[in-house]
């Protein structure tokens, strides 16, 4: 297993509950779809398997390694994010911004005087081909992209150092139905090739079917559903999407 | 239960655009405006100005202000542009090799005879007449003011660095830093140049260094405050992409947060820098070099001519620094 979550609850300060005693595995090489409503504890999940979230109970393991703070440097250059805004440095070139995907292992001299090794540019151009990116987008500004293009460079960025897993939290959220289709392809052979596990964050159901070799729904920050996509009926969905006002509405 | 929600939209509670709270602190500050204007001599201005006005249209025959804009214009015009030395008093003078475009005249020495009780001619005295000498002099003069004011701006930056970086939340070690940091900016802000000024002046002498160190460790407070500022308002989401990959935060703020700030950065130093040149301009006057102390020599001797000269240059200096500035702020924001 690279990823296990063993009774993970998580509380904010303002008594809100994201989690509520999650255990999940998860294997080698799989493309796991999480599905479930705003505010359900998506993103609470995947931000805790990098630490930028820190459980309340239980405990998270990446690749055996319990997730603690002391633990973030040995954990986090081995996982890619690509998050739902893109969050690249807009005033950045595509490539200086695939490139801080290698900043935890760059000297601190190197990366301040921007002197990324030979090997990592060419590794960069190789991954900006591989998501359908070309010479001519090398030196152009992030911010002059197009949303598809962000995120094909945010794909790129997450792939540097070779993670074993991918966290994309909302991915395709801000992307139009033939792009959003097109980054999940593109993180899906990205992985396939590179053999990392994805762990990703949908609203879209169809392209969960489509793409996810494992779904799981959360509700109210609990796993409702656990099970491959073909188990995924109509009823199991509403229930997946169910939210308060609903359900209130209803009852 | 009857939730506001639930209520008609015709029953909503609405808010005055003013409130009896507001009207009462208005009239609050407007009297104590009223009181302040009578001790502060701004009622005084006020009817001054009405009085120069009315004289300007005819409707009265005497102005105090008019009076004192005559007696300026009468005393600070013309220009002086040239320099006339007595060659007796100029050191390994060769009249053979003079200075460009300079030439040699002969004048009477005039002395005042107290028992006559007016001027006299004495003896024949030769000068040498640069018709550019004084202009050159007090652009030579603004250059060491203009450099005073770049190094002052440079020191301020280095300084400001580790001020902004302990100043900014996220990036400062811990709650000691960030309140040391930030109390170090005010203090550094609150602190006049002149006052710094003087007191560098005691420390290292007359000349530019005192300036350059007095703009230097008032600057740093301004830019240290700015730049923490601008480094805590950055984007969060390009700083937790760069946190996620595993980077340090030196290499975060390089790389996720510089590229967004820079551009306020440019135009904070261009700022910073205009402000400097101003302020070199009359740190002279407490003997820190440039400008200002020829300015304060012409002002204590009453040469009123020469001030004006020396005002101008600053004028057009100062103004054209301001136009290639917003061109360059332009162009950087734009970039």
């Amino acid at each position: 297993m690279i990823l296990r979550f063993n009774e993970v609850s998580k509380r904010f300060q303002d008594g809100s509950v994201a989690l509520e005693r999650v255990s999940l595995e998860i294997p080698r090489g799989q493309f796991c779809v999480i599905l479930g409503p705003s505010g359900a504890g998506k993103s609470t999940l995947l931000r805790l398997v990098n630490g930028l979230v820190l459980p309340t109970e239980g405990v998270v393991e990446f690749d055996g390694i319990c997730v603690r703070p002391h633990t973030m440097g040995r954990i986090r250059p081995r996982i890619g994010m690509v998050h739902q805004q893109f969050h690249l440095v807009p005033r950045l070139s595509v490539l200086k911004n695939v490139l801080t995907g290698t900043l935890p292992i760059l000297s601190t001299l190197r990366a301040l005087l921007g002197l990324f090794p030979m090997q990592a540019q060419r590794r960069a151009c190789r991954l900006l081909a591989e998501v359908g990116l070309g010479e001519e987008h090398l030196y152009r500004r992030a911010s002059q992209l197009s949303g598809g293009e962000q995120q094909r460079v945010a794909i790129a960025r997450a792939f540097m150092l070779e993670p074993q897993l991918v966290l994309a939290d909302e991915p395709v959220a801000s992307l139009d139905p033939q792009t959003s289709r097109t980054v999940l392809k593109l993180l899906r052979s990205a992985s396939a090739q590179h053999g990392a596990t994805v762990l990703c964050s949908l609203h879209q159901t169809d392209l969960a079917l489509e793409f996810a070799e494992r779904v799981i729904g959360i509700q109210q920050g609990r796993v409702i559903f656990d099970a491959k996509p073909d188990e995924l009926d109509a009823s199991m969905l509403e229930s997946i999407y169910l939210t308060r006002e609903s359900e209130a509405r209803q009852t | 239960m009857n939730t506001s929600s639930e209520s008609k939209p015709d029953k909503w509670t609405l808010r005055q655009p003013y409130s009896w709270k507001l009207l009462l602190v208005f009239l609050l500050v407007s009297a104590g405006l009223g009181v302040s204007a009578k001790r502060t001599d701004v009622a005084r201005g006020f009817h001054l100005t009405l009085e120069a006005l009315a004289y300007a249209v005819g409707l009265t025959d005497k102005a105090e202000v008019a009076v004192g804009w005559r007696n300026f214009m009468e005393r600070a015009f013309p220009l002086v542009l040239s320099e006339r030395t007595a060659t007796s008093r100029l050191q390994d003078f060769d009249r053979n090799r003079l200075p460009p475009l300079s030439y040699l005249v002969q004048e009477p020495t005039l002395e005042y005879d107290l028992a006559r009780g007016d001027w006299v001619e004495t003896e024949q005295q030769e000068y040498l007449v640069e018709p550019l000498g004084y202009l050159t002099h007090v652009l030579w003069k603004m250059l060491e003011t203009l450099e005073m004011a770049m190094w002052g701006t440079l020191l301020s930056i280095v300084l400001s660095i580790p001020l902004a970086y302990f100043g900014a939340a996220g990036f400062s070690w811990n709650s000691a830093t960030y309140t040391s940091a930030r109390a170090l900016c005010s203090f550094c802000r609150a602190l006049p140049e002149l006052i710094i000024a003087i007191f560098f002046v005691l420390l290292f002498g007359f000349g530019t260094l005192p300036g350059i160190l007095a703009l230097g460790v008032h600057c740093c407070g301004f830019l240290g405050k700015f730049f923490a500022d601008d480094i805590e308002n950055a984007d969060r989401g390009p700083q937790e992409a760069l946190e996620c990959t595993g980077a340090n935060r030196l290499k975060v703020l390089w790389y996720a947060v510089l590229p967004q700030t820079m551009p306020q950065f440019i135009a904070y130093i261009q700022y910073i820098l205009e402000r400097n040149v101003r302020t070199a301009t009359v740190l002279g006057i407490v003997g820190a070099g440039g400008i200002g102390l020829e300015l304060k020599g012409r002002l204590d001797l009453s040469d009123y001519a020469h001030v004006s000269t020396i005002l101008l240059v600053i004028f057009i200096t100062v103004f054209s620094l301001e136009q290639i500035s917003q061109r360059l702020r332009l162009t950087f924001i734009a970039g």
